[in-house]
């Protein structure tokens, strides 16, 4: 009955989301309009535009959205607390930092200037997010134990955020872009990004998928788990690991977008009440679909100039939040 | 006749430390096949950790024997399915339904990536009708009031068919007939062979157990038949003679001692 | 049949000319880029980029700015492609461009090499800086050396003139030019400060801070600068800073507050270096008027 269940949803959500990007392919600097209007100009430069800049752009956008739900699965999963995001490793300080990293490393010497151009922004991103949870687990001292894992992960993000505020000052003239950064958007996302993301959704998700049982287990609790025979310290790794991965390749090309990862598994939850395997997978849908729609009405806001999705996540993740904490409140007392 | 045999857990010098703390005195304990022990003892005594220790779940200086084998030579998941734990208060995640909550029960013995047999199924719903929650199957753990989540707990832990079932506080949030269906549990296990360990803070229940090990400060003060009544006066002295145990219509009963009343 | 013979030989002479041949510039990041001649589409996201093509007499080549650009006036009816670091791709694309010029640190340059649009990131900070940043331009556009090199030299004799204007007591001065207000200041090394030091002023920001660094006011204060020069925008927030309402340059009116058309020229790094090293001699003139004046 869970399978019909999981493979319903995961229809309904799929659907939508390639309704979405059909739609999405209208959605451009002229406003919204009607995709097979633009096939009919004709015009090569016409096509390039919706092949080359507005499909893969779209595809990015469900794919980073699709990254942060799983993630945010995991990370609710793992640590027992459905307030968990994605970034709760410090990997979103750690992004910041390498992006402010590559943007003093410009214009500096030429050794540092040609690093910079090999690993482009995407390159520094990525590892700083994958470097930033690697110092939270040597905070740590290891995976054993969740809340110093946490707060190492506090920590971690408190200081590489201030470092990179330190650096940006050294730096001003790289603060608007790095504003651009922290708000999040898709505009740079194509085809060689979506299939980098593409890769590390696959990854991710056959890597947590293994380890969904593990969550399961933990659900009841640390101790029932280690009796169910359940290899904890090998699982930690592995879920941080898919943990790391995942929110470095999304927050590498689509800069920081807030409330996907946490908002995506609660919504699932919702609706359905699945183990772990379906959650995980239903997670990654329904943030792919949380992200598209936010994106497209990024771009189709306000036609001429296109507003950072980010703050759209967080306005409608926040909105849906408070919803449901009404909705709990009043289920509560009545 | 070799006592080895008979013994389901065994524990020979047993320390245990918790940050930095030493909980567990060189303990020495000794578990019969197919009998319930109950521990008991004031709080703090380290009655909690000393089941932790026993079930293999934390890392303890000295020996812990299970059927004559040393429980760091058994292999996790072998483990697993020759002892079901049933810890308190540490569930967190509400939104599992029943069903699934319980089929966790049978993780030990499915393989990794396998989805759950007939048999599995066959063991949760035999588990669920015991603890009479089968009708809640299709609910989440957080529809259900605390002592019925806690029959569901029970059902999880039954379901596995461990041959050592370990339980700290089962009767946690349990109201008095669900209470007594927990005993009736209990002797339903026992019957099977199962050896059951309970930590309890509820003496009259304790008093139903075969053997009754009494702890204090990390020690073992005395073990003994419950019915024993060397095995009354050590509880009776660990709690500072607050209580009397008296017999009462053919079992025993636990009464309080009032100041001002000491006989 | 002479006359046939050196026909052919300017025939496939021009036709060799006239196929597409590239020329190889180098950019901020001394990356080498290849760029098909002829130019004919020219997008520019930088005012200072936009400003030197269009010194360069090229302005008819641009089809696309970024909503900053602002001169000359023929600039402003072109199509505004977005903020330099945040460009509409699409706009840019759809525009066609056979070169796109913007500032070097940013993504939009990465994704649109990857579209196949060819980028030159440049982004002009000191006056060696507009130097090279004017030849590139001029040899990516395919103009001759000539050209850049009239436009550089007219922009030196133009500096130089502006220096000759400032009064002997007005080089006893020490200038603080502030370009944003968080603050951001202008420091020796910056193309400001370089030309401030032809004039033989001391500029209290010094080179080891970078060409335009984040100011901590106190730093200002202890300064005690002679002379301030700002933008408009400044302005306001300057009077809440602490400690300068008591600035000596404030409390004898020794600041020159620019409009933002004037405040433009003053911190683009391109052909109007010019003016802006003009206006800053006047305010320094003004300024050490002031101060003759008191002392009389």
């Amino acid at each position: 009955m869970m399978r019909t269940a999981t493979t319903w949803w995961a229809v309904v959500l799929l659907l939508l989301s390639a309704l979405s990007l059909a739609s999405s392919l209208g959605a451009g600097s002229q406003g919204w309009e009607w995709p097979w209007q633009m096939q009919a100009v004709g015009d090569a430069v016409q096509a390039q535009i919706m092949w080359d800049i507005r499909l893969p752009r779209s595809l990015g956008a469900w794919l980073a959205g699709a990254l942060l739900g799983l993630s945010g699965a995991v990370a609710q999963g793992l640590f027992r607390n459905p307030l968990a995001d994605p970034y709760l490793l410090g990997s979103a300080s750690g992004a910041s930092l390498g992006v402010s990293a590559y943007m003093g490393a410009w214009g500096g010497s030429l050794t540092a200037t040609g690093l910079a151009t090999r690993f482009g922004m995407t390159g520094a991103a990525f590892a700083g997010a994958v470097l930033a949870v690697l110092l939270t687990l040597i905070l740590a001292r290891g995976v054993h134990q969740t809340l110093r894992l946490l707060l190492a992960g506090v920590v971690v993000g408190v200081v590489l955020g201030a470092v990179t505020s330190l650096a940006t000052l050294l730096h001003p003239e790289a603060l608007l872009a790095m504003q651009g950064f922290l708000l999040g958007s898709t505009a740079f996302v194509g085809w060689s990004a979506s299939a980098t993301m593409a890769l590390a959704l696959l990854l991710c998700m056959v890597l947590a998928l293994v380890m969904a049982r593990v969550l399961d287990a933990l659900a009841l609790g640390e101790s029932t788990a280690r009796s169910l025979g359940m290899p904890l310290g090998t699982a930690r790794v592995v879920l941080i690991a898919v943990l790391s991965l995942a929110t470095g390749a999304a927050v590498a090309q689509t800069g920081l977008i807030a409330f996907v990862g946490l908002a995506a598994p609660h919504a699932v939850r919702s609706r359905v009440h699945i183990t772990h395997a379906g959650l995980l997978f239903l997670s990654a849908l329904m943030g792919g679909l949380l992200l598209l729609a936010a994106d497209l009405l990024a771009r189709s806001a306000v036609p001429a100039q296109e507003l950072p999705v980010g703050v759209f996540t967080s306005v409608l993740g926040g909105v849906y939040l408070l919803w449901r904490m009404r909705v709990t409140h009043h289920g509560k007392h009545s | 006749m070799s006592s080895s045999q008979l013994l389901a857990i065994q524990a020979k010098d047993l320390c245990v430390s918790l940050g930095g703390r030493e909980v567990l005195h060189r303990m020495n304990l000794e578990v019969s096949a197919g009998q319930w022990t109950c521990v008991v003892g004031p709080n703090g005594a380290g009655k909690s950790t000393l089941l932790k220790a026993l079930a293999g779940l934390i890392s303890a200086q000295g020996q812990v024997h299970w059927l004559g084998v040393d429980v760091r030579q058994i292999e996790r998941r072998e483990r697993a399915r020759q002892l079901s734990w049933l810890g308190q208060g540490e569930v967190a995640m509400l939104d599992l339904r029943v069903c699934d909550a319980v089929m966790l029960g049978r993780l030990p013995h499915q393989d990794w990536l396998a989805a759950p047999r007939a048999h599995d199924h066959a063991m949760v719903q035999a588990a669920l009708e015991a603890t009479q929650a089968w009708a809640w199957r299709d609910r989440t753990l957080g529809e259900l009031s605390g002592g019925e989540r806690q029959r569901v707990l029970l059902a999880r832990a039954m379901a596995g068919n461990a041959a050592l079932m370990l339980m700290d506080e089962p009767l946690a949030n349990l109201d008095p007939p669900h209470q007594v269906d927990w005993l009736e549990q209990v002797h339903c296990l026992r019957a099977q062979g199962t050896t059951v360990v309970s930590v309890l803070h509820e003496i009259g229940m304790a008093l139903h157990a075969d053997r009754i090990v009494v702890m204090q400060s990390g020690r073992v003060v005395h073990a003994g038949a419950a019915s024993d009544a060397q095995t009354h006066h050590a509880i009776e002295l660990v709690f500072n003679e607050r209580v009397r145990i008296v017999p009462l219509q053919g079992q025993w009963v636990v009464l309080p001692n009032m100041q001002g009343n000491r006989a | 049949m002479r006359k046939h013979g050196s026909w052919w030989l300017a025939v496939s002479m021009a036709l060799c000319m006239l196929q597409a041949q590239a020329v190889t510039v180098q950019d901020d990041a001394h990356q080498s880029v290849e760029i098909k001649t002829p130019v004919r589409r020219v997008v520019s996201l930088l005012p200072s980029l936009t400003e030197t093509v269009c010194a360069l007499g090229a302005c008819d080549r641009l089809v696309g700015v970024d909503r900053y650009s602002n001169w000359p006036a023929s600039v402003q009816a072109l199509p505004k492609l977005g903020g330099g670091i945040d460009p509409s791709i699409e706009a840019v694309v759809a525009q066609r461009p056979d070169l796109v010029l913007m500032a070097g640190s940013t993504r939009g340059a990465e994704r649109l090499q990857a579209l196949g649009v060819t980028v030159l990131r440049l982004e002009p900070r000191t006056r060696a800086d507009v130097q090279r940043v004017l030849f590139t331009v001029a040899m990516a556009l395919g103009l001759p050396t000539t050209t850049a090199q009239r436009t550089w030299q007219e922009l030196l004799s133009g500096v130089d003139q502006s220096v000759a204007q400032l009064m002997p007591q007005a080089r006893a001065q020490r200038a603080y030019v502030e370009v944003s207000p968080a603050p951001y200041g202008a420091s020796e090394s910056s193309f400001i400060g370089e030309n401030l030091l032809r004039m033989g002023v001391t500029n209290i920001l010094p080179a080891a801070m970078g060409p335009f660094p984040k100011v901590n006011p106190e730093f200002v204060v202890r300064a005690q600068p002679d002379v301030i020069i700002a933008g408009d925008s400044s302005r306001q927030s300057m009077l809440l800073r602490p400690g300068w309402p008591q600035l000596k340059a404030l409390q004898e009116d020794r600041i020159c507050v620019f409009p933002q058309e004037q405040a433009d020229i003053l911190v683009r790094a391109g052909p109007r270096m010019a003016e802006g090293a003009r206006l800053m001699v006047e305010c320094l003139n003004r300024a050490a008027a002031k101060v003759s004046k008191e002392r009389r």
